[in-house]
């Protein structure tokens, strides 16, 4: 059983492999049509039918044109204010990486989606897709091109007995709040390898498995501010920016934040939120 | 010639085969005997050919091969870093191999054409590349593969890629160039004895990797550090500059009479030499920790960080960013 299951294992991540080796040659060189047509392809793999809306100025995607280091590329997507009371779950897509939906949030009524900012890997020069979905079920997405490459199998963990003796951790912290109106801004750090499984043991020739982050939650005194369905293409030691609007209050709350790893693992940390300073 | 010498199993091996199944066993004898011989003759056809890499003797008995200011490329062959090797009475120490297969022969070249002694041990300073990846060109010498204890992690890691890269970087020229896994590891010290000449190994904490050796050459009290020392050239931040700092703090007070760096001159003075680093990974901490206090994003930093070091180095832009892309991954967890 436990010989079959490893070796099934291993037939995965082995095709997993040549599957990523595979597109890396096709994409190479992708013309603009070719780019087109993959994200034709991609859209109808995540939402089917449904038309995705040119989302004008009222979607961006903020992330450095060409990433100094691809396992570790930042990118903020930013929802316009008039859109924003309206949107229920935002989509990152990164085309060319061998998992292109790299995050799916799903917000709740706490949520301030004007900004939210994680880190990625990237591992061809890519189209990025990030869409916005509104309570109308109505699409809108936009697209930012960025070169950088080798994100997805770049060695990570520069200190793996620290990476080890870490794992799981999180720190979360907040940008000062005037009143409020104005929306908490937290920072959230995990530490976590995010492991792609893409490496192999040169000694036993196995394939290291893929270990990380599946799901991430985020509630606000019991209140959903934010869920993530994510995998891979989250890089090591996963960051979040993040806005959210408690409920006025004097007395101070409590964030609490939830994370399942693909081992079944699960990682709760909570911190008290300081009421807002008053006017 | 030595024991050493040729691609012969070792005798006891094949005896014991021998009283489970003999036929069998001189079968493989002789196929391997056959194997033996066209490996020595390839061998010496190719050494035969091979050119001795250029090395100067900083001190009697050490030889350094001095590396370009260069990436790998197929025109450099990989040889950018500063290699070399150690001779003692008895035997022989290299101290990396070097970037790939080719330079690695050649700089084997570079030993038989001084000393007839057995090369015994191939330490192999720390993961990367240019440093280690020629490991193969000393097979057939058999020696000890030395390295950090946490080297062999590092390359179950990295190792795949690296080859990858080198290949895409070198090209054909990187042909034969393997992941040569240590067969000794270091934790903490381990004594090697070359005959009258003792080698003292250090294992360190997480500085430039997280597997750097360090070499103490007792009878010329050489110093010679691989990648824990940059001279001229941007160090390079992989480990921890938290940790590289603090290692700093503890290699420079053991006293020495020279140092070998890594990457720059074949020899600087000591401690003297380690200044310019050690003032770049404090400047990098500094600037970076504030970038961090101040709210500016990771992409970012690097133009806010350590900006009056620029100039000071050779292959700046091409490393800076990536150091402070690393010290403010480390730095934020502060």
């Amino acid at each position: 059983m436990g010989v079959t299951r490893s070796m099934l294992r291993r037939a995965g991540f082995s095709l997993l492999l040549l599957l990523l080796a595979l597109g890396g040659t096709a994409h190479a060189e992708r013309s603009e049509t070719e780019r087109a047509a993959r994200w034709t392809e991609l859209q109808h793999a995540i939402f089917g039918d449904r038309v995705v809306e040119d989302a004008g100025d009222r979607v961006a995607i903020d992330a450095p044109a060409r990433a100094e280091d691809a396992a570790i590329v930042p990118v903020a997507i930013q929802v316009a204010d008039a859109l924003a009371p309206q949107v229920r779950e935002l989509y990152l897509v990164i085309d060319d990486n061998p998992s292109p939906l790299a995050a799916h949030f799903v917000l709740g009524p706490l949520a301030d989606p004007r900004e939210i900012a994680t880190r990625v890997r990237i591992d061809d020069y890519t189209y990025l897709h990030a869409i916005a979905e509104a309570a109308d079920g109505r699409l809108y997405g936009t697209a930012r091109f960025i070169k950088a490459s080798g994100g997805c199998s770049a060695p990570a963990a520069k200190d793996q007995a620290l990476a080890r003796e870490r794992l799981g951790k999180m720190k979360l912290t907040f940008g000062e709040r005037t009143n409020h109106d104005s929306p908490v801004i937290a920072k959230l750090l995990i530490s976590h390898p995010n492991n792609s499984g893409l490496q192999k043991d040169q000694v036993t020739q196995y394939f290291i498995p893929a270990d990380f982050m599946q799901t991430l939650k985020v509630t606000y005194n019991g209140q959903p501010v934010f869920q993530l369905d994510s995998d891979i293409a989250i890089s090591e030691d996963p960051s979040f920016d993040f806005r959210f609007h408690p409920p006025p209050s004097a007395n101070p709350g409590e964030i609490k934040v939830e994370v399942l790893d693909s081992s079944q693992r699960q990682f709760i940390g909570t911190w008290p939120v300081a009421p807002a300073p008053q006017m | 010639m030595s024991r050493h010498c040729g691609g012969a199993p070792a005798p006891s091996r094949e005896s014991r085969a021998l009283r489970t199944d003999t036929r069998v066993s001189i079968r493989r004898v002789i196929g391997l005997a056959v194997v033996a011989v066209a490996f020595v003759l390839a061998a010496v056809a190719s050494h035969a050919e091979t050119a001795p890499l250029p090395v100067t003797e900083i001190a009697p008995g050490i030889f350094v091969h001095n590396g370009l200011h260069e990436e790998a490329s197929a025109a450099n062959e990989d040889a950018i870093a500063n290699i070399g090797f150690i001779i003692g009475d008895d035997n022989v120490a290299v101290i990396d191999p070097g970037g790939i297969f080719a330079e690695g022969s050649r700089l084997r070249a570079a030993i038989r054409s001084r000393t007839d002694r057995p090369i015994r041990y191939v330490i192999l300073t720390h993961v990367h590349p240019d440093h280690i990846f020629g490991a193969a060109a000393f097979r057939d010498d058999h020696p000890d593969f030395v390295g950090h204890a946490k080297l062999p992690g590092a390359l179950t890691q990295r190792g795949k890629y690296y080859l990858r890269r080198l290949r895409g970087a070198v090209g054909d020229e990187a042909a034969g160039s393997e992941i040569v896994p240590p067969t000794v590891l270091v934790s903490d010290r381990l004594d090697l004895d070359l005959g009258k000449r003792r080698l003292v190994l250090r294992a360190h904490g997480a500085a430039h990797t997280d597997n750097d050796l360090s070499v103490f050459d007792e009878n010329t009290q050489t110093f010679w550090l691989a990648d824990l020392l940059f001279v001229d050239r941007i160090p390079v931040i992989d480990g921890s500059i938290v940790g590289w700092l603090k290692e700093l703090k503890t290699l420079t007070a053991i006293p020495a009479d020279r140092a070998v760096p890594g990457h720059g001159p074949p020899s600087v003075p000591w401690p003297a030499a380690t200044e310019p680093e050690q003032r770049y990974l404090e400047t990098v901490a500094q600037d970076t920790r504030a970038a961090i206090k101040a709210g500016i994003g990771i992409a970012e930093a690097h133009r806010h960080v350590a900006n009056s070091e620029r100039g000071q180095w050779l292959l700046f832009d091409d490393y800076h960013p990536r150091n402070v892309t690393a010290s403010y991954k480390e730095l934020e967890w502060e």
